[in-house]
């Protein structure tokens, strides 16, 4: 564990996984369930962006503007058309939603092969500068971006939370959506500014991380995967516990396979999966009150 | 007590068939009219042995997700190790190729039990995650496996006998039509028998179930068995009918759209994922002008026919006839002197 370059790869990842569980988590707090399209709302931000680039000739930014409305179009649209109907009429019972966002993953992952081609394309750097040497060790320009833009979102998103008006009205509606009601409070807005936010979110996520090693129309369900698992990890305690579970669960993605060898990595996060959910499914953080 | 001979097949009439509906006679009319139109095209014999595994991957989910409610997304793991054993037997040793189809559904539930032990406390979200990581996790023991020819996978099996008798390809594709259409009354009657009743309950009241004095980790756990084993039976078919398997034979994208083919058919009964199992591979695989949109369209119909219609295609024609039996029934009570 001493070798640094291993190090900066988990950071990088672990800050990846850990904006997706921030978009995870804002979805939770805000509607009380895990939207699953997320790891594809990534890949469309990542994908979007580099076709327009490699493949239309688009001027950078341009490009990213575009990818990052399609991913928060699609997030918001995911919830006026798909969740809110399917929950209204299922009552409680989860199956329903559990369904269709699985068919709104699978929509989004093949709407993404037909509009971009099922060919992987190489991610965009936003800003080029020349490559941090630390000793033996290179961090390439998009590492760190992608370090720095996840702990500014990560403040943000939790002054977002607790000082603004719209941002503790998620918390209240996440709670409970009845009371929420009841007081007043304007339940379908927020719960579309809480979809739109984490569309934003997993795009920009997709988008920072895409120049590490590509992406394709079928990134989407791995990246899906990992970001439910960091937030598992992570709990839902506060704002920061996503980024928490997002670099534990990036640092066994680098160091298992270091370890113990390269087919070792899926058994092993099988088994840790199926042990921690089973005895810790509320995560390492859980600001709920055992009873 | 009533003979033998006096089935619902021989009592049939329009009259009665509209008053209680009958998916079962419908499902075998249907097997008729593919096979008619297959007859000894090779293309469409293809689509024919795609569209049976497809049915009966969705049959296998079928009882634990639309009868005991949990999604599992094991099932590419399933089919594989129906299709690995069915290879196994053929290529490694000398027994008989039905042991192969023996054992495969077996190691499935097995498989299916364990993991389900394994996950008892998950539900919803959770169990998705878990079994995607197993299907994963199985997917690359596969192409690790020095047994069992690693990412090439195994292919040049014998020929299938049925206790000596070689049938022919033609008579294979009949045999699959069969298959499919026994697996679908059997599970229709499983679903319409006590125990299906009581899994049902179990699905929308869990707590009630457990209090009558049903075990609900037991039903959960064989609905899983049942299920797997139904699921490897459809890779088993595959991989015998192809001649090869690989590693990445039974990807997710079959498990994604075996979620699908019960809701684009009918939850109500098991023949509805077969209808779905034929309309998916006809939009994917058959209609040359969509390419890969195919799938696209797909996904895009399950989500319209989850938000306008969810009792799916077979519920429609269902109300449908029941509408015309209403029909029928006031006229003849009008006509009555």
């Amino acid at each position: 564990m001493s070798d640094l370059q291993l190090w900066i790869s988990a950071v990088q990842i672990g800050c990846f996984f850990g904006l997706l569980a921030l978009s995870y988590y804002v979805v939770l707090a805000g509607t009380g369930f895990f939207n699953f399209a997320i790891g594809t709302y990534a890949m469309v931000g990542g994908l979007c962006a580099a076709w327009l680039v490699i493949n239309h000739n688009y001027p950078l930014w341009p490009a990213v503007l575009i990818a990052l409305v399609a991913t928060v179009a699609l997030a918001a649209v995911t919830e006026v058309a798909v969740v809110r109907p399917v929950q209204r009429r299922s009552e409680g019972s989860e199956l329903p939603a559990l369904v269709a966002v699985t068919a709104v993953l699978f929509a989004i992952q093949q709407l993404g092969g037909v509009t971009f081609g099922y060919t992987t394309l190489p991610g965009q750097n936003l800003w080029t500068f020349h490559s941090i040497h630390l000793g033996s060790s290179i961090i390439l320009p998009s590492a760190l971006v992608l370090v720095v833009t996840t702990v500014i979102v990560f403040f943000l998103v939790a002054a977002w939370v607790r000082f603004t008006r719209t941002g503790r009205v998620l918390r209240a509606v996440g709670d409970s959506r009845e009371s929420a009601s009841l007081l007043g409070l304007p339940v379908g807005r927020i719960r579309i500014i809480g979809f739109a936010l984490s569309g934003l979110l997993a795009g920009t996520a997709g988008l920072l991380f895409a120049p590490k090693a590509g992406v394709s129309s079928s990134s989407g369900l791995d990246w899906a995967l990992s970001g439910f698992l960091a937030l598992v990890v992570g709990g839902t305690a506060s704002v920061w516990a996503p980024l928490v579970g997002g670099l534990i669960l990036g640092m066994l993605q680098i160091f298992i396979p270091f370890y113990f060898g390269g087919t070792s990595l899926p058994y092993l996060l099988l088994i840790l999966a199926a042990v921690f959910f089973a005895f810790r499914p509320q995560g390492l953080f859980d600001r709920r009150v055992r009873v | 007590m009533k003979a033998a001979g006096d089935s619902w097949l021989t009592r049939f009439t329009w009259r009665s068939w509209l008053s209680r509906g009958n998916p079962t006679l419908l499902g075998l009319l249907g097997a008729i009219v593919v096979l008619a139109w297959v007859g000894s095209n090779g293309y469409r014999q293809t689509l024919v042995i795609t569209a049976a595994t497809y049915a009966l991957v969705a049959l296998g989910m079928y009882v634990p997700f639309v009868l005991a409610g949990s999604l599992s997304l094991a099932y590419g793991a399933y089919a594989s190790i129906g299709g690995y054993s069915v290879a196994l037997i053929s290529t490694k040793t000398g027994a008989p190729l039905w042991v192969g189809w023996l054992i495969g559904p077996v190691i499935a539930a097995g498989a299916a039990v364990l993991l389900g032990i394994a996950t008892r406390r998950l539900s919803g979200f959770y169990l998705v995650a878990v079994t995607l990581l197993f299907s994963e996790a199985f997917q690359n023991y596969m192409s690790n496996s020095s047994f069992a020819g690693g990412n090439a996978g195994l292919a040049r099996f014998r020929a299938l006998d049925v206790f000596g008798w070689f049938p022919t390809f033609n008579q294979l594709i009949f045999l699959t039509a069969a298959l499919v259409c026994v697996v679908a009354f059997l599970l229709s009657r499983l679903r319409r028998s006590p125990w299906g009743v009581v899994v049902r309950s179990m699905r929308e009241v869990p707590t009630a179930v457990e209090a009558c004095g049903a075990r609900v980790p037991v039903l959960n756990l064989v609905a899983l068995a049942v299920g797997a084993a139904v699921g490897a039976l459809g890779g088993a078919l595959f991989t015998q009918m192809v001649g090869s398997v690989q590693p990445d034979t039974f990807t997710l994208n079959l498990v994604f759209l075996a979620i699908f083919m019960p809701i684009i058919g009918g939850s109500g009964t098991p023949w509805g994922a077969v209808l779905g199992a034929l309309i998916v591979v006809e939009l994917t695989l058959n209609l040359p002008s969509l390419h890969t949109s195919g799938t696209l369209l797909v996904a895009l119909g399950v989500l319209a026919i989850m938000l306008i219609a969810p009792r799916g295609l077979l519920g429609y024609l269902g109300a449908a006839r029941k509408r015309a039996w209403d029909v029928i029934a006031r006229n003849r009570v009008g006509n009555a002197p």
